[in-house]
């Protein structure tokens, strides 16, 4: 049984109940007895993995966009680049990049005419599912099963942690967005299964008391896990007079009991072993809730990520960071247009390049979180060399909501399974479904052979 | 043997048990004497053309019961005549295998006769369209049956056994109101409760992991620093949503009076100092403020009533902002413990009434992506409400939980003193009491005194130490689980009767799902539990007390599934009058109906039968009765017949339908599983779903019901839903939200069916006819899940002769609610324990 149920809590319930997840970081002493270990032991040091998603397709996929080469560079191969591309900010990075260009995301295409025009309210369902939504607004909704969940529910069973979901924008878990979209479409990229998407966790403060425990600062975290420690103490030794007291039918239960007991006190040894060694495991402070900037909240959920992911709390997350129509200006890119107007550039060059800046804006976040992957060590590698990052768009062309040829970029060192300094041009209609299975495939989720409307695998 | 000694009597007097109404029919004639000669015929195509020629022959006026003596001797061949041929080692129809049953030794098999009773009852088997026998040999059966379980069980009682529970979700939020007057959200703390048999309570289905453990170790934590305050507490938020499909067009019960919309909340403050309170509006879907069409609109924020902000609300926010569509507070200053906040609109001295052109109002609020188009005048809506703090402690000042637990103080803050340490003691040994529902040991007084001084070691100080010793308490598991101690001589296979504070501590939980108050508690160590006219007069307190509410909110909303309602979202464009207020007031009808039922100890048929119900206005609108103004919830007569019993409540109604469709399946296993006991199978894999069949014919959209026909045709399917189907299509006259309909997808509806014993039934009234024609059996479902229930575990074959008891006896009194949930408690399941033998070991070596 995996440590934490995968049941997919009640959507409305879901924020207050984070609250009950497990606390401590997760250390060699603690990884979980019986079956989950088994799994972990066959599946040896498992790749972390980050879906990060982006609304809205970038400016390089606009026909204007596509001969100026302002997503992807004009050169294929190892010798691209990236100078006058959005993908700019990743130079530095480069010999971990794979861009993947020319792959479809035909199922967030309408198949119907009711369905038409309702691009933004269908996508992210698709990103990382690649089926098509159900048109609904009501509470029979379905998609598919998205692909950190199928990596999660092979790899995240060994952590507390399976997998987390993260998002940027406010989010409605319910309700019609609009085209006749329930929101829920629109609010989770994750789904457990084709009727159960997963809630996405905007408020860093919730996300970082469920990775890490309940307090402000280290120190009033310390002496909380300190009272803790010593109301376990005390336990154990109230549960030795149980075992005489109760009946034989329940000494077995007590048991049980205890063994958890046993379990929560080795997790906090290892942690205060690990914090008198005086490394540098936590922010300074618990974030106070939501920031302001968009920038910060973004970089604030990145480091979130890097600590998790080095606590092996968790290996797997999905991050979403727009919202689908959003008309948020990013004051930092210094283009003072919305998002989602600024998407709608009517392939008027000027408005394109400007798109185009948005864009090299938000994949310029990326750095921050590559060099805090690269300078975390996880035993002698770089966590980055251990880890895989997807980052794309379920849609292409903004302006006129096409899904063909849609951005996806893979970072990371994977383990060993991703090489990087390498533009792929897909051959035309290749679907993206096809990219993301060689993926799976690689990260060694191999049973799978087929994936949402996939053809085979797309080497990169 | 002593017990079939006695057969041939009781088989006399089981002819005089009020016999089933439905009347005999012309049975087919016996069938072939060898199945070898049988022609091949796919066994489920069989009855179906049976079927289609039996109902057309059947009469309808029945001659008069026929009542001849059933030899017990008789009921073998009768048995293996008419169900043998289905329930053989070979079909094993339904998983039951009738080879080797011996009728006359029931007790033997008890789990297969229990099986036989409960269909034989309902008139399920064999199925309609078979070949039945004549007059009520059946039923003459299904008595001969429990008469042997009923007599063996009161020759050899056995209470069963249940381990331990733990404090679920709901138990643990009483627990802690009760012990320090905090309101909390349990689902803050806890992870969502295990469930078996649809109740939340149930022992051995209450895990136990390393993860619920740290949950209750954080809450404890938590929770000790809330109630004793936290003056080092540093800014954190907290962040309520208001659910879009929530109308906020009128008042939210909590706000000021003269608002509209918002949202309240009680929170419990950690610390004295300055806090702010954030709002977050619906917007538009590219970005415009949803309501910018409206001027003048306020949003009073208050706490406890007393307006602290009013802010002006500015229309030309939009998403773009670099705040978003977001006002906030100036730092307020709020004390520290629970108060109850609000956010809502102000209304400007005038303001236009809101119109809609276009597409029903509900709907644009559903919808947001309209809310500046033409013909949509929206108002403002909040979508989220944030308190942020505390940005400056200021103190901690007095609470009424603080005074709760601080009944003494002593002159020393230290807490080192003789003087502290008595007052600690004090303190300690109250809290501990309550909390572990029992007086303590000297050894859990030291163990909590010893966490006390950890606590007030260092800054700690006398405060420190009782909130290092609550959060112990908390943590405890004498607080977490309730034990019942066995007694020392306790031997496997031998019952024991539970301690009196066991005993109170199990009424408690049952009646009100809270731990015992002070008078249990006092009347348990005055040994007044002892005696039958003392449980019954605490029960009698109990039931009087608002807190047995809970056999409404808790018992009877997860026996009747209502916790499924928050997962359907009928479509809002087809049922346009749906709202987040009118699934809270579906739920809350029924609720209270089940309350009034207890409140006024009625008649458990009333459940089924009641003419009429409790509405508010806008549940009132729903269903179209007249005269109700307001709110509040008030009981009302049906004008008609359309409607009575829970079957006719909205809640049943829309959680056993789709989004977009009513479901003839889901309310008919509803009915079968809910009010039955006897849930169908589950579908064999690969079978096509219904939205797999087409959806119209013949040019036009096919109801419901002729979708369903074309699904049946499907011979796999038909065994079964011939006998779910029909239930529910009585009830298609009932739309997804539990409105009265006349068409489905724009054609007439046909209600029409036949259920499974051949009653014809075509609305509601005939459904509940022919349900109470089978009172016995509904009334032995009840007392099932109420006994599961009380007991926290399933209740299983061994206890159906105490249901048959509590059955019988509260028929002797009318049905009373009061009568059900006394036999309950009188059962020796509920008094007793009996440990269980160990099983063979060898299975595993």
């Amino acid at each position: 049984m995996p440590l934490i149920p995968r049941t997919p809590l009640d959507r409305r319930t879901f924020l207050q109940g984070m609250g009950a997840m497990i606390a401590l970081p997760q250390l060699e002493a603690m990884r979980p007895v019986g079956r989950a270990a088994r799994a972990l032991a066959q599946a040896g040091d498992p790749t972390r993995v980050l879906f990060l998603e982006m609304v809205h397709g970038a400016a390089g996929c606009s026909p204007f966009g596509q001969a100026e080469h302002l997503w992807s560079p004009r050169e294929t191969g190892s010798s691209f680049s990236l100078a006058g591309t959005s993908l700019s900010p990743l130079e530095p990075w480069r010999h971990t990049l794979s861009i993947i260009s020319n792959t479809d995301v035909r199922n967030a295409e309408a198949y119907k005419p009711e369905e038409i025009g309702g691009d933004h309210f269908r996508s992210s369902a698709v990103f990382l599912t690649q089926a098509h939504p159900t048109q609904t607004e009501g509470s029979d909704v379905h998609a598919g099963t998205s692909i950190d969940q199928l990596y999660a529910r092979r790899f995240g069973q060994g952590t507390p942690i399976p997998s987390m979901q993260l998002c940027i924008e406010p989010l409605d878990r319910a309700g019609g967005c609009a085209y006749g979209y329930s929101c829920l479409y629109t609010d989770s990229i994750s789904w457990a299964s084709p009727t159960e998407p997963l809630p996405m966790v905007r408020d860093p403060r919730v996300a970082f008391e469920q990775l890490f425990g309940v307090g402000s600062t280290p120190a009033e975290r310390a002496a909380r896990t300190r009272s803790t420690a010593s109301v376990l103490d005390w336990i154990t030794g109230r549960v030795a007079e149980l075992r005489r007291e109760l009946g034989v039918a329940d000494r077995q239960r007590v048991d049980q009991y205890l063994e958890n007991v046993r379990e929560i006190e080795r997790r906090i040894q290892q942690v205060e072993a690990r914090n008198r060694s005086g490394e540098e495991r936590e922010l300074a402070g618990a974030p106070a809730g939501v920031p302001d900037s968009f920038g910060d909240h973004v970089r604030l959920m990145f480091d979130l990520q890097v600590l998790a992911l080095q606590a092996d709390m968790t290996r797997v997350f999905s991050f979403k960071l727009g919202r689908d129509a959003s008309s948020r200006v990013y004051p930092e890119s210094g283009v003072m247009t919305g998002f989602h107007p600024a998407s709608h550039h009517g392939n008027n060059p000027a408005r394109v390049k400007e798109f185009a800046e948005i864009n090299k804006y938000h994949v310029g976040l990326l750095p921050y979180l590559l060099e805090k992957l690269n300078a975390t060590m996880d035993g002698d590698t770089p966590l980055l060399q251990k880890t895989a990052i997807v980052y794309g768009s379920p849609m292409a062309d903004g302006n006129t909501h096409n899904h063909r040829r849609c951005p996806l970029l893979v970072l990371g060192g994977a383990n060993g399974r991703h090489a990087g300094n390498r533009h792929v041009m897909a051959p035309d209609g290749t679907p993206m479904a096809n990219a993301m299975l060689e993926l799976l495939h690689r990260l060694g989720v191999d049973d799978v052979t087929q994936f949402g409307d996939s053809t085979g695998t797309l080497a990169f | 043997m002593r017990t079939l000694l006695l057969l041939p009597l009781l088989a006399g007097a089981a002819l005089t048990v009020p016999g089933d109404p439905v009347p005999p029919r012309r049975t087919a004639p016996p069938p072939p004497p060898s199945a070898a000669v049988r022609p091949a015929v796919h066994p489920v195509l069989r009855p179906i053309s049976r079927v289609a020629t039996r109902v057309a022959s059947r009469p309808l006026v029945r001659p008069p019961a026929a009542r001849a003596p059933l030899a017990p001797a008789a009921m073998g061949p009768v048995l293996t005549q008419y169900c043998g041929k289905c329930h053989n080692n070979t079909s094993r129809r339904g998983n039951l295998s009738l080879a080797g049953y011996d009728a006359l030794r029931a007790p033997d098999a008890a789990e297969v006769s229990e099986k036989i009773v409960t269909k034989l009852r309902l008139g399920m088997m064999p199925p309609a369209g078979s070949a039945r026998p004549t007059g009520d040999t059946l039923d003459a059966i299904a008595a001969l049956l429990e008469q042997q379980l009923d007599s063996a069980a009161s020759a050899r009682p056995d209470p069963g056994y249940r381990t331990f529970q733990r404090l679920n979700r709901a138990e643990y939020r009483a627990s802690v109101l009760a012990l320090l007057g905090l309101e909390v959200d349990a689902a803050n703390y806890l992870p969502p409760d295990t469930k078996s048999d649809g109740f939340d309570n149930i022992a051995d289905a209450q895990a136990l992991s390393p993860m619920l453990l740290d949950a209750y170790l954080r809450a404890a934590s938590d929770l000790s620093w809330l109630a004793v305050g936290n003056r080092a507490a540093a800014a954190a938020s907290v962040t309520w949503t208001v659910p879009k499909l929530a109308s906020q067009m009128e008042h939210v019960p909590g706000t000021p009076y003269g608002t509209r919309g918002g949202i309240a909340v009680t929170h419990t403050f950690p610390a004295d100092g300055d806090y702010r309170l954030d709002a977050n509006f619906f917007h538009e879907t590219t970005g415009a403020f949803a309501g910018g069409l409206a001027r003048g609109e306020r949003l009073e924020l208050s706490v406890d009533g007393e307006r602290v902000a009013l802010l002006e609300v500015d229309r030309f926010m939009t998403a773009a902002d670099p705040n978003g569509v977001a006002m906030s507070s100036e730092p307020v200053r709020i004390s520290a413990g629970t108060h109850r906040l609000a956010a809502a609109f102000v209304p400007p001295g005038f303001q236009t009434v809101s119109q809609e052109l276009v597409s029903p109002l509900k709907y644009s609020l559903f919808s947001t992506s309209n809310a500046t188009a033409y013909g949509f005048q929206q108002l403002p809506h909040l979508r989220e409400f944030t308190v942020r703090g505390p940005l400056r402690v200021t103190g901690v000042s007095e609470t009424a939980t603080r005074r709760r637990i601080f009944r003494c103080r002593p002159a020393d803050a230290s807490g080192g003193s003789a003087e502290a340490r008595t007052c600690a003691r004090t303190i300690i040994t109250r809290l501990g009491t309550e909390a572990y529902r029992r007086a303590l040991t000297p050894g859990d007084v030291d163990g909590l005194l010893a966490l006390y001084e950890g606590g007030r070691a260092g800054t700690g100080g006398f405060e420190g130490g009782i909130r290092a010793a609550l959060e112990g308490i908390l943590a405890s598991p004498d607080f977490v689980f309730r034990f019942e101690r066995a007694p020392a001589d306790a031997r496997p296979g031998v019952a024991y009767r539970l301690r009196d504070e066991e005993l109170a501590v199990r009424l408690a939980f049952f009646l009100w799902s809270a731990p015992p108050d002070a008078a249990l508690r006092e009347a348990a160590a005055r040994g007044r539990l002892g005696t039958p006219a003392g449980v019954e007069r605490e029960v009698r307190r109990m039931l009087a007390d608002p807190r047995a509410s809970s056999l409404a909110t808790r018992f009877a909303a997860q026996w009747l599934r209502l916790p499924d309602l928050a997962q359907v979202q009928p479509d809002i464009r087809q049922y346009t009058d749906f709202d987040e207020q009118l699934r809270g007031a579906m739920q809350r009808e029924t609720e209270l109906f089940f309350d009034d039922l207890v409140r006024r100890d009625r008649s458990a048929l009333e459940l089924f039968r009641a003419d009429y119900t409790f509405v508010n206005e806008q549940l009132a609108r729903h269903y179209g009765i007249p005269g109700v103004a307001g709110p509040q919830f008030r009981r009302v007569r049906y004008p008609d017949s359309t409607r009575g019993g829970i079957l006719g409540h909205a809640s049943v109604l829309t959680l056993t339908s789709h989004a977009t469709r009513t479901s003839a399946v889901e309310r008919g296993k509803w009915v079968m599983e809910v009010l039955l006991h006897s849930p169908p199978p589950p579908p064999p894999p690969g079978v096509p779903d219904l939205e797999a069949t087409p959806g119209a014919a013949d040019g036009r959209l096919l109801t419901v019901r002729e979708r369903m026909a074309a699904h049946r045709a499907n011979p796999t399917c038909a065994s079964c839903h011939r006998m779910i189907d029909p239930i529910g299509l009585a009830l298609e006259g009932f739309d997804v939200t539990g409105r009265v309909r006349l068409r489905d997808n724009g054609m007439p509806i046909d209600t029409r069916t036949e259920l499974w014993d051949g009653t014809p039934a075509a609305n509601l009234p005939a459904l509940r006819a022919a349900l109470l024609r089978r009172q016995e059996s509904l009334l032995r479902t009840f007392t099932q899940n109420l006994m599961a229930y009380a007991l926290g575990r399933r209740v299983e074959a061994g206890d159906m002769p105490a249901v048959r008891a509590i059955v019988r006896g509260a028929g002797a009194q009318q049905h009373r609610m009061s009568a059900y949930i006394l036999g309950v408690v009188r059962t020796p399941a509920f008094r007793m324990q009996r440990p269980p033998e160990p099983v063979a070991a060898s299975s595993d070596r």
